[in-house]
């Protein structure tokens, strides 16, 4: 699909700007390191009405808003293997229904289904049946749904679950490519989200506290060490949202979070959706208030949930034809070259590259410069680890 | 990017708004995030009369003028805060003592917190709906501060804090408020503000922001009664002491969750319902479900699980091997439980040793039967959706009274006897248990939980002396909730302003007359009990000329004084009844209307709803006419005068001719009705005869029957069957009508095989024709009164009748059983009955007479008035019994000779005691085995036969219907206090 309207760039100015981005170190326009995301700011808790809700501005003025609603929900019972008896329900403890997740992987008898979640997405300007906005909605959900863990996190007992509506809204044009800054702010709305504190137990109609105060979080956070000695560690070992990066290559380099411009002369360019999961080490969960152990490596666990490679604009971009066999500087007046040359002359202007002439890239993405992408994402404290500490710090007053 | 949250530093007004975030739960399972934004203000006034600053900025209504300010401005003053002062209770202390705040000798200014207000509301209902009474009334002057509004007194709840804390410190801040406020009027004596509180916690913090605050007790101490008012104070304040001295097991399983029981009860694994004690024994209860059309037995009190009388409660179906029959043992705990003692109750199991015993006897007689199937399916209580205490009368237990707390004032615990049977005894605290041994008194139940087997209550009131009248009388009226305080004013100004001089206007043209006919001429005379003066119903006959009669049955126009939706019509619409006592009735509707303005009285015109028959000679209607009319009763007879007059045959004169002809039509239609299968059932009524000067009960009379009873009777049945099908006609949604329901046929099981065991006669009830036929086959041509007891027993087995609105049934459905009507409602007693009244408007309106009042139309609110008063009947009818009961006992000990000698008839038999029913007196008795002789004699129990045969110190054999002389006794338990009418049994015939 085209990830964005046109861009008006002669060809020249493109092939600039490929070769630019090609050098070692790349220059980015805007003077980025190529790893640099754009300035953003972010804020929580702007819809008093839903469960949670964030919004993100980019330096370009791009701007999304997310809000979450949550409503309880009946599941569909399936007779036989799920048939539920009163009994058996109401004797067994239901204490692991506050959505403490993966650590007891073992006995967790939660499961969530694709279609808990709800999610919209809107773009000022385009249908929301537009091939574009689906994309964007499908992968946004993907990431979010591609493993199931997020789904069992709205379950409540057997017989109920909460079903998530998520309403993803653009507030400005879409100025660039705005599936990171969806991603982002759904993440932070996703962090923000709190589900009131069910009370009843096992297989009972859920019954909830009516004080919000003691709403837990949707993603629970660790409790911050209250002694002020420690540095405020940032990073936590609990699990988190998942966010969608975009990652493009240009020749050896890795780029992330390319801007529009950069975007059009892109070889390759991904969205990768990465989650970050509870440390490996089997402990209980409860236990890590007690683990004062303010280790970042150990801290997160990338991992990655999906890969779609995104059609960068530079495909539509018109090739660049040199001088040289260009009419209108005068090559080829004479009809007398044979047509054996023309032929050869077209075959040089699609296949060499001519310094200084955009020609658009050709044919899939190499394996190896998605292997080197995906590495480069999932990266020990790369960009991800950055994005994810940083969304942490937003206040979720 | 500016954030697009309000902040404080760019918004100027955002000081005065703040949010308050919950979550709602909805009945449909919706769980919502709610935030609702506080606008908060400075002009709301702290309503003292000291305060001038606040009656500047106040609101003021329409006209201009600030409402008047609640609190004095010389509050009293206590023995520690001297100057005065105000009050202002948190929560809990409502919630624990709002009996102490009821009280006319303290508790004035009292500054009711809104948030205390709002979650009162949510704790308990009637709690909040007493306090909301109180802060109407004027004089004690409690004003509703709306500290959740007021910008100074708002306070955001904190990071951390529990809901529960940042209400104390609202409270406390408020408090902090009114203090600095106060002080900073100009008066000599600032009043202190006092926070009341049981919370140890709060009361601390309170202390530490140097706020004066006082504990419940602490407070009432520094009162002048404070031993009274300290009893009022429950005792579960210091509960923590108590857990800590008990760690014993707990007696009673826990009831599950809300939760739990509803997921149940919607599954229909549980089931819901109201809980009702056998007055026979008060260890086995039931309760009906819809799931099942027989009610499910609960027995013992571990399954009964601190359920108590009239509680909504979920149960669970046992398993089927602890299915049992319903007990024939008489069990009454004051029997069982009468050596206990209300201290040291605590030690082990939960049932007693006498209980134990008493069960072993029960599971030996189950065993023993043959026949299986008899067992009845029994449920366990596994919680309690709602509790429907209420305030109980009772006497305190002697016995569990300790020699040492009849002279001291020390703290002492006691039992108390509730009235009524159904309640298990109450543990109450009280620190004067010598004043209160021997008085009627009022007690609440606080809690019941699952480490006391008594429930534990707190004292109320006291109402008297036992026995005397009185005291007794007011029991009764609290016992079966009658509303028997005084008319307010605001009820009273709803009465015309001429009050005894009203008079039907003299002009034709007053609206008044509008619509009405001049009935003046007709010769209209009322036939009513001796000394009635409320007057409801009059009545003449005339002849016409084409052979036919002219009938006119006229009642009082209480709708033309009791306009809809006024306050008369609102306390009326509560009353629902007139309750009549034998010395005492509490009306409807105040005297001025009830006796005077609204009675149809003899010789003075009065305002009535007439309804007009023509009626062939042999009774059927010709066709029927309502009108409202003016009329002028000749004669107030009563039944005896009138049937002395109708057998004189000197007597010739209009009027006694025409009651003759009345008597005459009314036989037929009485006949018409047997023939269509009418019941005629029976229960025993007497009469007590007072002396005229004392009131004092002298003898009991059974009521004799007059044929002029029968008179009145048949023409007020025959003008609420016409008024009933006139209404539905008009509003066939919303017409107030009476039904009585056919009787399932499993309630006539029991009384069937008795008769057929016993008589070898057969009991049909098909149908109500088909039971009243075997009803009158049932005759013991040796004992004439063995029709009526099977009649009396009949009447038992019967379904109540009730009022309805017409669009909740389909119309079979309306069908009246007893009087084999097809529709039926009452119109003929307005002044006495508000379903009447409602009759009146609807008839009125369906004649065209006026527009019908939006709430005489209004389904919702005309099935809320049906379902009060049908309660409210019923409680009215067991309070004239309960009132006839109580004086047959006076009657029997002013009969002098203590004992006296009569018939009885067994009514029920038991393997431990028989029902004895004795016609003279109206009265029921049980005789117990161990009454019979000492030592207390074997007995042999058949209960296929019905028999009871006894050996050793007594040979007797008893059994059902037998006629046995009885000795009647009025005596008093002396270990209870309790007096009531005993029966010795003399012999059998």
């Amino acid at each position: 699909m085209a990830s964005s309207q046109h861009v008006l760039l002669s060809p020249a100015e493109l092939a600039y700007l490929h070769a630019s981005l090609s050098l070692t170190p790349p220059i980015r326009p805007d003077g980025r390191s190529p790893t640099q995301f754009r300035p953003l700011v972010a804020e929580t808790g702007i819809l008093p009405g839903t469960n949670g809700s964030a919004r993100i501005c980019f330096a370009d003025g791009t701007e999304a808003i997310v809000g979450v609603k949550a409503e309880v929900e009946r599941t569909a019972q399936r007779p036989g293997e799920d048939t539920i008896f009163l009994e058996e329900g109401g004797v067994e403890g239901g204490d692991d229904a506050d959505g403490d997740g993966e650590a007891r992987e073992g006995v967790d008898k939660r499961k969530g289904d694709a279609a808990w979640v709800e999610m919209t997405v809107e773009i000022p300007g385009l249908r929301d049946d537009d091939s574009g906005t689906a994309f964007l909605s499908a992968m946004l959900s993907e990431a979010l749904l591609s493993d199931g863990e997020f789904a069992k996190r709205l379950w409540i007992n057997r017989r109920f679950h909460w079903k998530l509506y998520l309403d993803i809204i653009l507030i400005s044009p879409p100025l660039s490519y705005p599936l990171p800054l969806l991603s982002l702010t759904s993440h932070l709305a996703l962090l923000s989200t709190r589900l009131p504190r069910l009370k009843s137990e096992g297989d009972e109609d859920p019954f909830f506290d009516d004080d919000w105060a003691a709403a837990p979080y949707l993603y629970p956070r660790t409790t911050p060490t209250t002694t002020s000695s420690t540095s405020p560690t940032t990073t936590t070992a609990a699990t988190r949202p998942p966010i969608t990066l975009l990652v493009m290559a240009v020749g050896n380099n890795i780029i992330f979070d390319p801007s529009k411009e950069e975007l059009t002369v892109a070889d390759v360019a991904l969205a990768v959706s990465v989650t970050s999961t509870a440390s490996s080490t089997s402990k209980p969960h409860t236990d890590n208030a007690d683990l004062k152990e303010p280790d970042t490596e150990a801290g997160r666990n990338l991992r990655l949930l999906s890969i779609r490679t995104i059609d960068p604009p530079s495909r539509l971009t018109p090739p660049g034809v040199a001088n040289a066999a260009n009419a209108a500087y005068g090559a080829n007046n004479g009809a007398a070259t044979g047509a054996t040359q023309k032929m050869l002359e077209a075959q040089t202007a699609e296949t060499e590259a001519v310094e200084g002439v955009w020609k658009a890239p050709r044919g899939g993405a190499k394996r190896r410069v998605l292997g080197a992408l995906v590495q480069k994402v999932l990266e020990r404290g790369g960009v991800v680890d950055e994005v994810l500490d940083a969304l942490e710090a937003v206040d979720l007053g | 990017m500016a954030s697009l949250k309000r902040s404080v530093d760019s918004d100027p007004f955002a000081a005065n708004i703040s949010s308050k975030v919950y979550v709602r739960s909805t009945k449909s399972g919706k769980v919502q995030k709610i935030v609702r934004e506080v606008y908060l203000r400075q002009d709301i006034p702290c309503s003292s009369r000291l305060c001038t600053s606040c009656l500047d900025t106040a609101p003021r209504d329409a006209a201009g003028r600030p409402t008047p300010f609640v609190l004095s401005e010389a509050p009293a003053g206590t023995s520690v805060f001297r100057q005065g002062h105000y009050l202002v209770p948190d929560t809990n202390a409502f919630l624990t003592a709002m009996d102490l705040f009821e009280q006319s000798s303290a508790f004035y200014d009292v500054i009711v917190l809104q948030i205390v207000l709002e979650e009162l509301r949510n704790r308990s209902l009637p709690l909040y709906n007493r306090l909301i009474s109180l802060t109407k009334s004027e004089e004690k002057r409690f004003y509703v501060f709306f500290n959740e509004f007021r910008l100074e007194t708002h306070i955001a709840r904190q990071e951390g804090e529990s809901v529960n804390d940042r209400n104390d410190r609202a409270v406390r801040k408020a408090v902090a408020w009114y203090g600095q406020h106060l002080a900073r009027t100009k008066a000599k004596q600032v009043p202190a503000v006092v926070m009341l509180s049981n919370d140890r916690d709060n009361l601390r913090k309170a202390k530490q922001e140097s706020i004066p605050a006082c504990s419940l007790a602490e407070y009432v101490k520094q009162l002048k009664d404070a031993d009274t008012l300290l009893d009022m104070i429950p005792e579960d304040q210091d509960q923590e002491v108590v857990k800590e001295k008990r760690p014993g097991e707990p007696f009673y399983p826990e009831y599950f969750t809300m939760s739990k029981m509803m997921t149940g009860v919607k599954s229909g694994l549980l089931h819901q319902g109201i809980f009702n004690v056998s007055p026979y024994n008060y260890l086995e209860g039931s309760i009906r479900v819809p799931a099942f059309p027989k009610p499910l037995l609960i027995l013992g009190r571990e399954n009964i699980n601190r359920a108590i009388d009239g509680d909504v409660v979920v149960v669970e179906v046992l398993p089927k091997d602890q299915w049992k029959e319903p007990s024939t043992q008489v069990i009454e705990e004051d029997a069982i439980t009468k050596d206990e003692n209300a201290d040291a109750e605590e030690t082990g199991d939960i049932v007693s040793e006498k209980e134990r015993k008493a069960l072993q006897e029960e599971v030996k007689r189950t065993h023993n039967k043959t026949t299986e199937g008899h067992a009845q399916p029994t449920a366990k209580v596994v919680g309690v959706v709602k509790r429907n205490w209420r305030q109980y009368v009772g006497h305190i237990d002697q016995s569990s009274v300790s020699q040492s707390a009849q002279q001291g004032r020390k703290q002492d615990t006691v039992f108390v006897i509730p009235m009524d049977k159904k309640i298990p005894r109450i543990r109450l605290r009280t620190r004067q248990v010598a004043e209160l041994v021997g008085k009627r008194i009022l007690i609440t139940i606080d809690a019941w939980d699952r480490g006391s087997r008594h429930p534990t209550g707190h004292f109320v009131r006291s109402l008297g002396e036992v026995e005397t009248k009185a005291a007794e009388t007011e029991a009764l009226l609290l016992e079966y909730d009658v509303q028997y305080r005084p008319f307010p004013k605001t009820v009273l100004d709803c009465l015309p302003k001429e009050g005894h001089d009203w008079k039907v206007p003299e002009s034709l043209e007053d609206p008044g007359w509008k619509d009405r006919e001049d009935l003046r001429g007709l010769l209209i005379c009322s036939i009513d009990p001796v000394g009635c003066q409320d007057i409801d119903d009059a009545l003449h006959s005339r002849p016409l000329p084409n052979g036919n009669t002219e009938v006119g049955v006229h009642i009082a126009d209480v709708s033309h004084f009791v306009k809809p939706n006024n306050a008369m019509d609102a306390e009326a619409s509560i009353r629902g009844t007139t309750v009549y006592m034998v010395d005492k009735r509490i009306d409807m509707l105040p005297m001025l209307l009830g006796t005077d303005l609204c009675s149809l009285k003899p010789y003075v015109e009065r305002y009535a709803f007439s309804i007009l028959w023509e009626l062939s000679p042999e009774a059927d209607i010709v066709n029927v006419r309502f009108t409202k009319s003016v009329i002028k009763s000749r004669e107030a007879f009563s039944y005896e005068q009138a049937q002395l007059r109708v057998d004189d045959n000197s007597q010739q004169d209009e009027l006694t001719t025409s009651i003759r002809t009345l008597l005459a039509l009314s036989k037929k239609l009485k006949q018409k009705r047997l023939d269509a299968g009418a019941l005629s059932l029976s229960s025993p009524e007497v009469k007590v005869q007072m002396e005229s000067e004392t009131s004092d009960p002298i003898d009991v009379k059974t009521k004799v029957l007059l044929d002029t009873m029968s008179l009145v009777e048949e023409f007020m049945l025959l003008a609420n069957v016409s008024v009933a099908r006139r209404i539905y006609e008009a509003f066939p949604q919303t017409a107030i009508l009476r039904r009585h329901g056919a009787p399932p046929k499993t309630n006539f099981d029991e009384l069937a095989n008795q008769l057929r065991v016993k008589r070898g006669l057969d009991l049909s009830v098909e149908s109500s024709r088909a039971l009243a036929d075997s009803l009158d086959a049932c005759v013991d041509p040796k004992e004439p009164f063995f029709n009526t007891l099977v009649r009396i027993m009949a009447t038992r087995c019967m379904m109540a009748a009730e009022y309805f609105c017409s669009g909740t049934q389909a119309y079979p459905e309306f069908r009246h059983y007893g009087l084999a009507s097809e529709i039926y409602t009452h119109f003929t007693s307005p002044i006495r009955r508000y379903a009447d009244l409602m009759a009146h408007r609807q008839l009125a309106a369906a004649i065209g007479y006026e527009a019908i009042h939006p709430t005489t139309r209004s389904r919702g609110r005309l099935e809320a008035v049906c379902k009060n008063i049908n309660v409210r009947h019923r409680n009215a009818q067991l309070a004239g019994r309960a009132s006839i009961a109580y004086y047959v006992g006076q009657a029997l000990r002013s009969l002098k000779a203590t004992t006296t000698e009569e018939d009885g008839f067994v009514l029920k038999i038991f393997s431990n005691g028989l029902v004895v029913l004795v016609p003279r007196f109206g009265i029921e008795g049980l005789i117990r085995l161990r009454d019979l002789a000492d030592p207390e004699p074997a007995a042999e129990f058949d209960a296929e036969s019905y028999t009871l045969r006894t050996s050793g110190s007594r040979d007797l054999a008893v059994e059902l219907f037998q006629k046995v002389r009885v000795r009647v006794a009025d005596q008093k338990d002396e270990a209870t206090g309790k007096r009531g009418v005993k029966m010795e049994l003399v012999s059998v015939y």
